[in-house]
């Protein structure tokens, strides 16, 4: 699909990817999911049995010791082949990245593995009701007392955050006294069941039906000092990076959707007459085509260079990050409008697929900040000027 | 609406007004989530002459002047889309084949029935492989002694399940077909030979339904052709006229959702302003609110002008096709940008706009899509 150069592994990948869909996604099985709000639990075991989860892992943690470029050929894949169930797959690991790159031993041993193998959902918990993106004013604290820290306040739209995951990523203010919100934060790792934790899910929305999506509340919840993943109050640095990292599996999300839809919808202008003719003949359609397959292209393009700034420059991506979730998030959320409207009255139906395809685009762009959120970042990094 | 409006007109706007406010919001995801419209506001819309503001009093309608619908119309969309729908077909596609070209006879029978609410009725025009292309329908219909019997399917029919009375295009000369060839008529429900298939699964409109109509031999007397015998062949025409007319309808609906979305949106940006947002941070989020309004406004008045003009007569083949198509596609616009104000909450069912963005899509496809509105004005432009 693409003359961006893939190594001979990065094809296999592909192909892995490809025969897995094939095998795995049943659209009956999916309609049922969606309508049911179902995590497709068997599909994302078979996932993490044959590697597709974690691929950046390193292969101690049942990884495949490969990078963030890997991961977003698998999650474009996936979600090509099927919008809902790729999303939930390709974020099986939400989070982790940040306990492997700053946990300690015992942490990523314990958790990485189960998390690649298929066997718990990672989660990480962040923004809180009514804040947004805006994390620096976020209020859930933890302080210590005695040899452990005490948990107080509630997380909202925790991805993952269902009784599948088994611990979560906390951003929890651990320094009342900071001067400034970068060094206020640290986060912690909190595992499912401890007392004083609530889980409730958020509710019925416009997309993402499959996934685990929580409200978590924390009240008076001890968990052991060491449970602290990485440096006390560095927290808000872990959690850029970690969302910088996300920024680029949304923008491969959104460019396997766009795909997604518009292979479903290529294949309906070619087949569907009105008029005598078959849709694709039609000149304004063709102008559609062509318009869609650009954007894709151009989104493409964007997130795959955004991936590999994130490997080659572990201080620079965020930038190239927003810009690719921006371009492709939109791209997606077009093409699925679109491929809606080239289907027509069947667009609209849920038989169709191109719907749920929309609907999980348009909260892919929502979703890691939206669109405003993405270009506050590029400005500020155009500019090096503080965020407002 | 203009300085002709009328004191009882007036009434009936704030009436609507206040029905929207405090029976229809309160509801607006118990209808998503249930998938109908709760009986005892439907009998609110019955008492109010709801299902008949367009069919003439003399038939027990409220007779309203085009202005007039559609400013009532603004109004019940401004809550969630289906409750209007369900007065939607009885007033515009499903009744106004016997309006406009119904014998004396059929608009004693049907219109009062249809005005006070007691029957829905439906429209059945779309099959599988006629979509856009209407001229495109396979159902036929051939008289047999009293009666004529058709064969075929229609597909997504607003209000089927229901209907009591459906508006079916048939074609009964396959050689004239679309020019003289097609046919409208009457077909009620329980006839023998027509079937009325399972609910569809949409992206959204939940609490309205469409359903697929079956017709296996299903016999029709021989007058229910609508305008009589003499109509026969001429049901193509009839069943442009009633789409002509359906285009303000979606533009107006299109209209009152778009206003809906706004307000959420500006209560929003207002709500995180007062909790010390510094308003600098927001200054992106006013200005996509501030070009909401601008286009609501430039949409508003254009439905207000086509609406007159089709008062004063004139013929707005072309002005209706601008206002559907730039009405739904505003309503999608600003949807759109809702959902980037809001933010992840705006995702979420419970603040409805999510509801909203998946049902202000269907009017860019339903009762011809933007593609063939831009067919028509394009056309239009060019004929002489």
């Amino acid at each position: 699909m693409t003359f961006y150069p893939l190594d001979r592994t990065q094809k296999q990948i592909q192909k892995a990817v490809k025969d897995f869909i094939k095998g795995e996604f049943k659209k009956d099985a999916i309609d049922t999911f969606v309508e049911a709000y179902a995590f497709p639990e068997d599909i994302w075991r078979k996932a993490g049995e044959i590697g597709l989860i974690g691929l950046n892992f390193p292969v101690e943690y049942s990884g495949q010791g490969m990078g963030a470029f890997e991961n977003a050929l698998v999650a474009e894949a996936l979600c090509r082949g099927d919008s809902s169930v790729g999303t939930c797959l390709s974020m099986a690991g939400y989070g982790a990245n940040l306990m492997l790159r700053h946990g300690s031993e015992a942490q990523k041993a314990t958790w990485l593995p189960m998390v690649a193998e298929g066997k718990v959902l990672s989660s990480m918990a962040l923004t809180e009701p009514g804040i947004g993106n805006d994390l620096a004013v976020s209020t859930t604290s933890a302080l210590k007392q005695g040899d452990q820290w005490v948990i107080n306040g509630t997380k909202t739209f925790v991805i993952n955050g269902g009784p599948l995951s088994k611990f979560y990523i906390v951003l929890c203010r651990t320094d009342p006294n900071a001067s400034s919100p970068a060094s206020a934060f640290s986060t912690l790792l909190v595992e499912a069941g401890h007392e004083g934790i609530s889980v409730s899910d958020v509710g019925s929305r416009l997309g993402r039906r499959l996934m685990p999506l929580a409200e978590i509340s924390f009240n008076q919840v001890k968990i052991p000092l060491d449970n602290l993943i990485g440096k006390e109050n560095k927290g808000l640095d872990q959690v850029k990076t970690c969302l910088s990292e996300n920024r680029i599996l949304a923008a491969a999300q959104a460019v396997g959707i766009a795909q997604g839809a518009f292979d479903r919808s290529l294949g309906h202008v070619k087949q569907r007459e009105q008029f005598g003719r078959k849709l694709a003949d039609f000149q304004v359609t063709r102008q559609k085509l062509a318009e869609m397959a650009t954007r894709i292209e151009a989104s493409r393009l964007l997130t795959y260079q955004a991936a590999r700034q994130f490997e080659n420059s572990p201080e620079d991506h965020e930038k190239q990050s927003a810009m690719a979730k921006l371009h492709a998030c939109r791209t997606a959320v077009e093409v699925c409008d679109e491929s809606i409207q080239l289907l027509g009255g069947y667009g609209y139906m849920q038989e169709y697929e191109v719907e749920h395809y929309f609907r999980d685009a348009k909260v892919a762009e929502v979703f890691d900040g939206t669109q405003m959120f993405q270009k506050d970042i590029i400005a500020n990094e155009l500019l090096k000027t503080r965020r407002i | 609406m203009g300085a002709k409006t009328t004191p009882e007109f007036k009434k009936l706007h704030s009436a609507v007004r206040e029905l929207v406010r405090d029976t229809l919001n309160p509801n607006f995801e118990k209808v998503e989530k249930e998938a109908k419209i709760p009986e005892h506001i439907v009998e609110k819309f019955r008492r109010l002459g709801l299902f008949g503001m367009s069919i003439p009093r003399q038939y027990g309608g409220l007779g309203l002047t085009t202005v007039e619908e559609m400013a009532l119309i603004e109004e019940m969309t401004y809550t969630n889309a289906c409750f209007r729908s369900r007065v939607g077909t009885n007033n515009s596609i499903g009744s106004m084949g016997i309006v406009f070209d119904g014998t004396d006879r059929q608009r004693e029978r049907y219109l009062p029935r249809i005005a006070s609410g007691e029957w829905t009725t439906s429209f059945a025009l779309t099959e599988p492989n006629a979509g856009s292309d209407a001229s495109g329908i396979i159902t036929t219909a051939e008289l047999d002694g009293d009666h004529w019997v058709l064969n075929g399917n229609k597909i997504f029919i607003t209000n089927a399940d229901t209907a009591r009375l459906f508006t079916t295009i048939a074609v009964t000369d396959e050689k004239k077909r679309a020019r003289g060839g097609v046919t409208a008529f009457l077909v009620e429900r329980g006839m023998p030979g027509f079937s009325i298939g399972p609910t569809d699964l949409k992206m959204g409109f939940k609490g309205s339904h469409t359903c697929e109509l079956v017709f296996k031999d299903c016999r029709v007397p021989k007058n229910n052709v609508i305008g009589g015998l003499k109509m026969v062949g001429q049901g193509f025409k009839t069943a442009m006229r009633v789409l002509d007319k359906g285009r303000l309808v979606a533009g107006a609906c299109a209209l009152g959702a778009a206003q809906k979305i706004m307000d959420l949106s500006r209560d929003h940006i207002k709500k995180r302003l007062d909790s010390g947002k510094p308003k600098d941070a927001l200054q992106a989020a006013q200005f996509v609110l501030a070009d909401m309004a601008t286009q609501i406004f430039a949409a508003r008045q254009m439905l207000n002008h086509a609406a007159r003009l089709k008062d004063e007569g004139r013929n707005i083949t072309t002005e209706a096709a601008m206002v559907k198509v730039f009405l739904t596609e505003t309503a999608s616009k600003v949807a759109d940008n809702a959902m980037d104000i809001l933010g992840e909450e705006g995702c979420l069912t419970k603040y409805q706009v999510e509801i909203l963005l998946r049902d202000v899509r269907l009017y860019r496809i339903y009762e011809g899509t933007s593609e063939i509105q831009r067919t028509i004005i394009s056309r239009n432009l060019l004929k002489n």
